[in-house]
């Protein structure tokens, strides 16, 4: 086996076992499914918890139909019922390995949720099967992974969340690709709070897989294209369109293994699926085109890591909820109840740049910004988040690490005057603080 | 005779015993007592290190991996090495032998393949692969598995260990 899969899969183990501080430059590809060549167990039981606190000032809506109520982007997520709020974020446990040792062609790899979460509060039940994956590696160039996985995509998706240096996705990332599936596009009050009909997407589909990656000198190539539902997890399809997933990224490796590896990585993907949403005041079915892409690169030497991307979506825009409050609240004059809304043919883009700078052997500061353009079509609706996050991450042992967040947080609807609801609204947006517990074992 | 045929020495001794034992023809106790002498002669090396590449090793180490835990295959591995860095290359003969589940480490696909080779080739460490495991593996697999280059079949490595230990090698298990 060449040194380049040696090189990624020698910490296909430790992925799953140590907590390092940065995960740029890992092939994300190979890590999630692929196990050492005659080096993997028949099943390596292993597993994270997430404890958390969250805390923001708890704001109240300043203006339009709930004011005075509380306001969704000020309540701790998933339940929105406080302002602060210690949650069991993850709690994850899986098994992977070969099954039959003697050939490492045949991987498995298994991943149960059972912590509180998008995924585990939509839909039945509180445990959530995330990943059951079957992946073959009989053919050169053209590796084949089956079943329930993460699509190849951005990197915050497409990376083990248990090695993501902050505590909370970018705005862009949380709003354009982990997708809430809505049936309504929240546009006629009757039809109620309009929540999600299952978890959110998990940046995973159901579907096969075709992928493998490369040595050139010291650059790595790898490709992906996949096929899936684009129906979220643990569910069949609801409509007779497949998502189409495409992924390909080159990195020059400066050294290194598995999330540690040093390297400066460019990547690029693109997906695209129809969606099928009741729209309109006559609330009729159709099929709407769901396209998202991206740009990005990483970075990772010695001390110091850089993370940027870019990102597009056309299609299946989520607009957040009526006046800006938790779904499902009466509003003030007691006539409607507030709803998720979805935009099925506006625009949006956004953007973040990373930073990460190692100040002590087990100490890691970390700088964000990220920039989320929603709605860009339509006036009346267009939204602009921007969010600085200052962090630090502390790493107790190998698999245990403390993370905390300040996040620095301002929106705004930059085609209203100051002085229309929705700019009141979001001037009440508060900042979020959180401390975050990870331990793998 | 190839060097590390140490079973084809202890044959041609054997053999030239039994021809002086067996001979009629006056004109042969020159050659028999020749071929008895070299045998004689010989006979001590059959029971020596069975690799002349190291005629200055001071210890002699056989490292057994015949588990199929992934890490054993670092361990044995890290051992062999450390063992390297302590003594010199030339002050110390390994001799890795797989067998059972641990022959996995010498698939030809193994992830260790390269380090496997640094040892062999910059260290002198040699890997054995036992003969029997083959068999039984490519009668599960239905195919015989690929072993990796670097590795020297023994027909057991049960017997390669327990020979190895009958002349001086140290046993280790990591």
């Amino acid at each position: 086996m060449s040194k380049s899969i040696r090189r990624i899969l020698g910490a296909g183990i430790a992925l799953a076992l140590l907590v390092g501080t940065s995960a740029q430059a890992a092939n994300w590809l190979a890590l999630q499914g692929n196990e050492v060549p005659g080096a993997a167990e028949r099943a390596n039981v292993w597993g994270f918890v997430q404890p958390e606190f969250q805390y923001t000032e708890g704001m109240e809506l300043k203006a339009g139909p709930f004011a005075g109520q509380p306001a969704a982007f000020n309540m701790i997520a998933p339940d929105q019922d406080s302002n602060s709020s210690f949650n069991l974020r993850r709690a994850r446990i899986g098994v992977r390995g070969t099954g039959f040792p003697l050939d490492s062609k045949v991987n498995y790899f298994l991943l149960l949720e059972a912590g509180n979460n998008g995924i585990t509060r939509n839909g039945s039940g509180s445990v959530r099967l995330t990943d059951a994956s079957v992946t073959l590696n009989h053919l050169k160039g053209a590796r084949i992974r089956i079943g329930q996985f993460k699509y190849p995509g951005s990197e915050e998706g497409l990376m083990a969340i248990h090695v993501f240096d902050y505590i909370n996705f970018t705005s862009v990332t949380d709003q354009l690709m982990l997708e809430r599936f809505l049936d309504s596009d929240g546009s006629v009050a009757s039809v109620g709070a309009n929540g999600p009909n299952g978890s959110v997407g998990a940046f995973r589909d159901i579907g096969v897989q075709v992928y493998d990656w490369f040595d050139t000198g010291n650059w790595e190539h790898s490709y992906a294209a996949m096929v899936g539902n684009g129906n979220g997890i643990a569910r069949g399809d609801n409509n007779s369109d497949k998502d189409l997933y495409l992924y390909w990224a080159s990195e020059r490796v400066f050294g290194g293994q598995g999330p540690r590896r040093q390297g400066w990585k460019l990547y690029g993907w693109h997906q695209q699926g129809k969606r099928t949403l009741a729209t309109g005041t006559s609330q009729a079915t159709a099929d709407f085109d769901r396209k998202r892409w991206g740009l990005g690169t990483t970075f990772r030497k010695d001390k110091y890591r850089v993370g940027a991307e870019y990102i597009r979506a056309d299609g299946m825009i989520f607009n957040g909820t009526d006046g800006g409050v938790v779904a499902g609240t009466l509003n003030n004059a007691g006539t409607a109840v507030a709803s998720f809304n979805m935009l099925p043919e506006d625009e949006a883009d956004g953007w973040y740049l990373d930073f990460g700078y190692l100040l002590l052997p087990k100490l890691e500061l970390d700088i964000r910004y990220d920039r989320l353009n929603r709605a860009t079509k339509t006036a009346a609706e267009e939204r602009r988040f921007g969010t600085l996050t200052l962090g630090a991450q502390y790493a107790l042992n190998k698999k245990t690490r403390a993370i905390l967040n300040y996040e620095i947080r301002d929106a705004e609807a930059p085609r209203l005057a100051d002085s229309a609801v929705p700019n009141r609204i979001l001037d009440g947006m508060d900042d979020r603080i959180s401390l975050q517990l990870l331990a793998v074992f | 005779m190839p060097g590390r045929d140490f079973a084809g020495v202890r044959r041609y001794a054997n053999n030239k015993i039994r021809e002086h034992n067996t001979m009629s023809d006056p004109y042969k106790p020159s050659l028999v007592s020749s071929g008895l002498l070299a045998a004689l002669l010989l006979a001590p090396l059959a029971q020596a290190a069975p690799d002349s590449d190291k005629p200055f090793a001071e210890h002699k180490v056989v490292l057994q991996i015949s588990d199929d835990d992934p890490f054993k295959q670092t361990l044995v591995l890290n051992v062999a090495n450390n063992l390297v860095r302590h003594y010199g290359a030339d002050k110390v003969d390994i001799e890795v032998v797989a067998f059972g589940p641990g022959l996995r480490l010498l698939f030809a696909e193994n992830a260790n393949g390269a380090r496997i080779h640094s040892l062999a080739e910059s260290s002198g460490v040699r890997f054995s692969a036992c003969e029997n495991t083959i068999a039984a593996m490519t009668r599960q697999l239905e195919y015989a598995p690929g072993i990796n280059a670097d590795a020297t079949r023994v027909p057991a490595g049960i017997v390669r260990i327990l020979d190895l230990t009958g002349e001086g090698y140290r046993l280790v298990k990591p």
